[in-house]
């Protein structure tokens, strides 16, 4: 096959199937832990700040990546912010439409030097702006298991 | 070759375990944090950063290396992963020596961060795909498997019993009784061993170091910097390192040439003429207990098929002539794969400085080495150090 001639079905040459045997059972950490407890059972958000170098983390680390000292304390922050930048995501992972447009955003969280990544909910693609103020929609206390899907979305303040 | 000498001037090591709360981040912080706190620095003191993790299919990360990076110190640093399997963990100060003896940095942070514990059912699973895809994997290899055969070819050829073997196990285990970060600290007897579960003939349980959790790091600095840091620099005279084929099943199993072509490398830097004199005390990588006497070999401070002699005559032993693993090895203190390289590292800069505590060695050596081993059982890694 020359150079130029591209093969489109890549079991149109010969081949072996295989697989890397494994999945995964990640721990949360230190730092997360204490984080997905605090939302999931009090619906707060927990930072924590190195004084040091003038930096407050959300979610709150139990290490300043600047200086790698040793951050002993959390205190909640509001949860709202505003929008730093935002996609409209119109396809999946697997390039198959999605049924209606998902408004991805990045948040920059009130009181902290962060930002999280998450969906935009009860606003139109259309009426996104950057730098509008958004406030954190949580699942329903019963229904939270401790991930960062007991955030549902964050929506306009 | 001109280039800078270079101490290790500080070090840290975690507990060794088999599942840690902690993220591989949070392991790494602990140990970077350990290893510039024992020699007063802070982050601004340090110039670069290297970082030594097996395979990412351990943690389940793509690119653990910038995932590992902010715990490491990594944060607007030069910052660099390097790695070459289990030979990651002595490969670590090598690769931080290159950044610090070519004089474009005068400190760098070697931090070496594991966590195999995500990995389910078993980090052998992750293995499986290291051997090659067509004519290997259809008979679903275990690195175990392989090391049988090892094992098996190097008992073959030189007349070695199980039961001899078995005793570089117990030594390890009881050596690490006097580690503070050790995962499988035990005293135990050549028939506990023997009567272990076999896994692949002629390999048992009690023959094999676990699978772990940890991490380690050390500080390197420059001549004229570390004389400002420590009275007591462990300088890194000699490194080497050497890569075999990677048709493993062609090479000759009962002597590993590419760990003497890497000790060889190491040393000519170190000027070492007769290692068996000069050599005081190792660190051979002990994942299996054969491999320690396989290395010693390797390492030219056995001849051949006379590792087992020493060992055997006690020459060994923590208070013997030549002590193997005083830290208590990947056997005892446990095997968080690039962690295990450089908590060998650490132990010989402990035992130089006199700092080992319990494991203390007689004799005040001068002289030791660590040495490392892994890809398809195929790569060495070799420093020796002097203080």
């Amino acid at each position: 096959m020359g150079l130029t001639e591209r093969t489109n079905r890549n079991v149109d040459l010969t081949y072996w199937e295989g697989e890397i045997p494994v999945n995964y059972v990640y721990t949360y950490g230190l730092g997360l832990e204490a984080f997905f407890r605090a939302l999931k059972e009090q619906g707060k958000f927990l930072a924590s700040r190195c004084e040091d170098c003038g930096v407050t983390y959300l979610p709150a680390r139990v290490f300043c990546e600047r200086c790698l000292g040793k951050l002993e304390t959390t205190f909640a922050v509001p949860g709202t912010g505003k929008v730093y930048a935002y996609t409209v995501v119109h396809r999946n992972v697997d390039e198959s439409p999605k049924e209606e447009p998902v408004v991805l955003a990045l948040v920059d969280m009130d009181g902290t030097d962060c930002r999280f990544v998450h969906y935009l909910t009860g606003v139109e693609p259309g009426e996104v702006k950057v730098g509008m103020a958004v406030k954190p929609v949580l699942k329903a206390k019963k229904d939270r298991k401790g991930g960062i899907e007991d955030i549902v979305g964050f929506a306009p303040a | 070759m001109a280039y800078q000498r270079v101490a290790i001037v500080g070090a840290g090591i975690t507990k060794f375990v088999r599942r840690a709360q902690e993220t591989g981040k949070e392991l790494a912080f602990q140990a970077a944090k350990m290893a510039l706190d024992s020699c007063g620095l802070t982050m601004k003191d340090i110039e670069c950063v290297s970082l030594g993790t097996a395979p990412d299919a351990f943690d389940g990360v793509h690119m653990k290396g910038e995932y590992l990076a902010d715990g490491s110190g990594g944060w607007r640093k030069p910052y660099m992963r390097h790695f070459v399997g289990g030979g990651t963990g002595v490969f670590a100060p090598i690769h931080g020596w290159f950044h610090v003896a070519s004089g474009m940095f005068d400190t760098c942070l070697v931090v070496c961060s594991e966590k195999m514990s995500s990995c389910h059912p078993h980090p052998q699973g992750a293995f499986k795909t290291i051997f090659d895809h067509t004519t290997e994997q259809p008979l679903n290899p275990t690195l175990i498997w392989i090391f049988a055969l090892e094992m098996n070819r190097y008992m073959q050829t030189y007349g070695i019993t199980k039961e001899e073997i078995a005793l570089v196990s117990v030594k390890n285990k009881k050596n690490a009784m006097d580690h503070p970060s050790a995962q499988l600290p035990m005293e135990i007897t050549v028939e506990d061993v023997l009567n272990s579960e076999v896994l692949a003939w002629p390999v048992n349980r009690l023959d094999i170091s676990p699978a772990s959790d940890g991490a380690a790091a050390i500080v390197l600095a420059s001549e004229h910097v570390a004389k400002r840091i420590t009275d007591k620099p462990v300088w890194i005279d000699g490194v080497g390192w050497n890569l075999d084929t990677a048709y493993w099943a062609t090479r000759d199993l009962a002597y590993p040439r590419y760990v003497e072509k890497a000790a060889r490398m190491a040393y000519e830097m170190a000027g070492i003429k007769e290692p068996q004199k000069e050599i005081e005390i190792a660190e051979p990588y002990d994942p299996f207990d054969y491999k320690e006497l396989h290395h010693m070999e390797g390492l030219l401070l056995a001849d051949r098929g006379k590792a087992v002699e020493m060992l055997l005559d006690g020459k060994t032993q923590r208070d013997g002539d030549r002590p193997m693993c005083p830290s208590g090895g990947a056997l005892g203190v446990g095997n968080p794969i690039a962690a295990t390289g450089l908590m060998k590292v650490i132990e010989i800069f402990l035992q130089l400085r006199g700092e080992a505590g319990k494991r203390q060695v007689p004799g005040n050596p001068r002289c030791g080495l660590a040495q490392a081993w892994g890809d398809l059982m195929q790569v060495g890694t070799v420093v020796v150090l002097r203080r």
